[in-house]
């Protein structure tokens, strides 16, 4: 009987049942084969080492990148839709303000779960961005009062619509000049309403038990009044921004939030960077600022001793500066660079 | 289950085959198993995982052949990154310890220079054996490996033990005869 060939006998070394009976008695009585087969086996073993890389890859935020990049890359959305649902601003002030531990101001009925006292930026890439859970998701949201941004015709208007103090800059960056228009925007609120069984539909698979009384909970989210000041360009851009809404807060009917924790953050759909950025703020007062890696980039500072998060176009062309005064969040930003607009912020007035 | 067939933001566009979730979730450790074996990167690997399931999405491929045509699509790829120098060095994990290498015996047999030039030598190896190599030391049986390739399983052997014996004489070891 010839001797069987090196394929053989390499198969020999991974799968015997795969080789003919003949061929393993052979192979079992001949000496010569048997030290072929050995080297084979040396040289599986050596490469085998070389080539060795165990990963256990995050199939759930693997999948969602996957989700973010098989999205129509300009699928039509309608306005309306998009401000009420898919805001990610929105998502993600929802699910912070789903964390517990917050302070418990009793507002009627509804306990005050999130507050804004300041704000911190949340580094999303694109994937992530498109993946950000839609609250619909998770159960029902409905906008109650929406926010119908206008022009107004002078500042005396804008105060008295908003309540809210204009702002007066001592300074202006090169290049600004002549009077602003002014814009208000009334009070956003949102009731949303968590249900587990839409939330299984729509993520496509089972989700751990929920904390008691979640699914009998509303949360209401607010946000605004706002106001601002536009200063146009020659090409109608603006060339600066300065504007103030009173900040987001969430309530809710009573859930008791300190076991609901970490409960949203873990639920799927959230790209896991982003929840893991969420858990580290470790309160509710922390508004999330989304800064998309691909086109900006962020870094914190202070205006006039309150911290401050600084979000800049990565050309520098645009830069925006937002900070929390009292229960304001307040923004200055424009085709400006990051050092005019702080400029501007720290020297801010407010007329009531 | 998800509605896949409804465009709509978060969910899979209806363009796009509708058991892809299945099959990813399924397939996706594996796929990026072959591929961080060809680039020794996770990040990497999970770059090239992400195109093939891209591609994957696209096609009709039979379910039941999934598995097979995503590990070589990946090992296709990877394969090309590393021929094409498309690779970051600074994204070596294995250089910095920061990969998933399991520290031990494979670590006393080789060195992390080894690991380098067996990757470079792979980048050299005709391209169904270095994918062959690659599909059964991910843990694709011979006959996963045939019907990926269109080989016949009893030429799967030949194939890997040629790519093995390549390799360790880029390693310079020593033949054990």
């Amino acid at each position: 009987m010839p001797h069987p060939s090196d394929g053989l006998l390499r198969r020999l070394a991974d799968e015997p049942d795969g080789v003919a009976d003949l061929d393993r008695e052979h192979v079992t009585a001949c000496a010569r084969c048997r030290s072929r087969m050995a080297d084979s086996e040396a040289d599986a073993l050596l490469v085998e080492a070389a080539l060795r890389f165990d990963v256990e890859p995050d199939v759930d935020a693997a999948w969602n990148r996957l989700l973010g990049a098989t999205a129509p890359a300009a699928a039509p959305v309608p306005a309306r839709r998009r401000f009420a649902l898919r805001s990610p601003v929105v998502a993600v002030i929802g699910v912070v303000a789903l964390l517990g531990g917050a302070s418990a101001a009793a507002a009627g009925d509804w306990l005050q779960i999130f507050r804004t006292e300041r704000v911190a930026p949340v580094t999303v890439n694109q994937s992530d961005l498109v993946a950000l859970p839609d609250l619909s998701d998770y159960g029902t949201f409905r906008l109650e009062n929406r926010p119908n941004v206008r022009n107004v015709e002078d500042v005396g208007t804008a105060r008295r619509i908003t309540g809210l103090p204009s702002p007066q800059v001592a300074e202006f960056p090169r290049g600004v000049t002549g009077q602003p228009r002014f814009f208000v925007g009334d009070q956003i609120k949102a009731i949303f309403t968590f249900d587990r069984t839409k939330a299984e539909q729509a993520l496509g698979q089972r989700l751990p038990e929920p904390p008691p009384g979640l699914e009998d909970s509303q949360f209401s989210l607010t946000a605004g009044p706002g106001l601002a000041a536009v200063w146009p360009e020659a090409r109608g851009v603006p060339a600066l921004i300065v504007g103030r809404v009173k900040a987001p807060a969430a309530y809710s009917t009573g859930v008791p939030f300190g076991t609901g924790l970490d409960y949203l953050l873990t639920l799927p759909g959230l790209p896991a960077p982003v929840a893991g950025q969420l858990r580290s703020f470790q309160n509710a007062t922390t508004l999330p600022l989304l800064v998309k890696s691909a086109t900006q980039v962020s870094f914190t500072t202070d205006v006039n001793g309150r911290p401050a998060t600084v979000l800049a176009s990565r050309d520098g062309a645009v830069s925006t500066v937002v900070w929390v005064e009292k229960g304001h969040v307040n923004a200055v930003g424009g085709t400006l660079s990051s050092d005019e607009v702080l400029d501007v912020a720290r020297s801010l007035r407010w007329k009531r | 289950m998800k509605q896949l067939s409804i465009e709509r933001e978060g969910a899979v566009p209806a363009s796009v085959r509708t058991d892809l979730e299945q099959v990813f979730r399924a397939a996706y450790p594996k796929v990026v198993g072959v591929a961080a074996r060809v680039l020794g990167s996770r990040d990497e690997a999970e770059d090239v995982a992400q195109e093939a399931f891209l591609a994957f999405g696209r096609t009709s491929v039979p379910a039941g052949e999934a598995v097979g045509w995503l590990c070589v699509a990946a090992a296709h790829t990877a394969l090309n990154h590393l021929r094409s120098g498309r690779r970051r060095a600074s994204r070596e994990e294995a250089a910095t310890g920061a990969g998933a290498v399991a520290p031990d015996i494979a670590d006393a047999v080789i060195t992390l220079d080894e690991r380098r030039r067996v990757r470079a030598a792979l980048s050299r190896l005709p391209r169904k054996q270095a994918i062959a190599l690659v599909l059964r030391h991910s843990g694709l049986s011979y006959a996963e490996v045939a019907a990926a390739l269109e080989l016949s399983p009893g030429s799967v052997g030949t194939t890997v033990r040629r790519a093995e014996t390549a390799l360790r004489k880029e390693l310079g070891h020593a033949s054990p005869e």
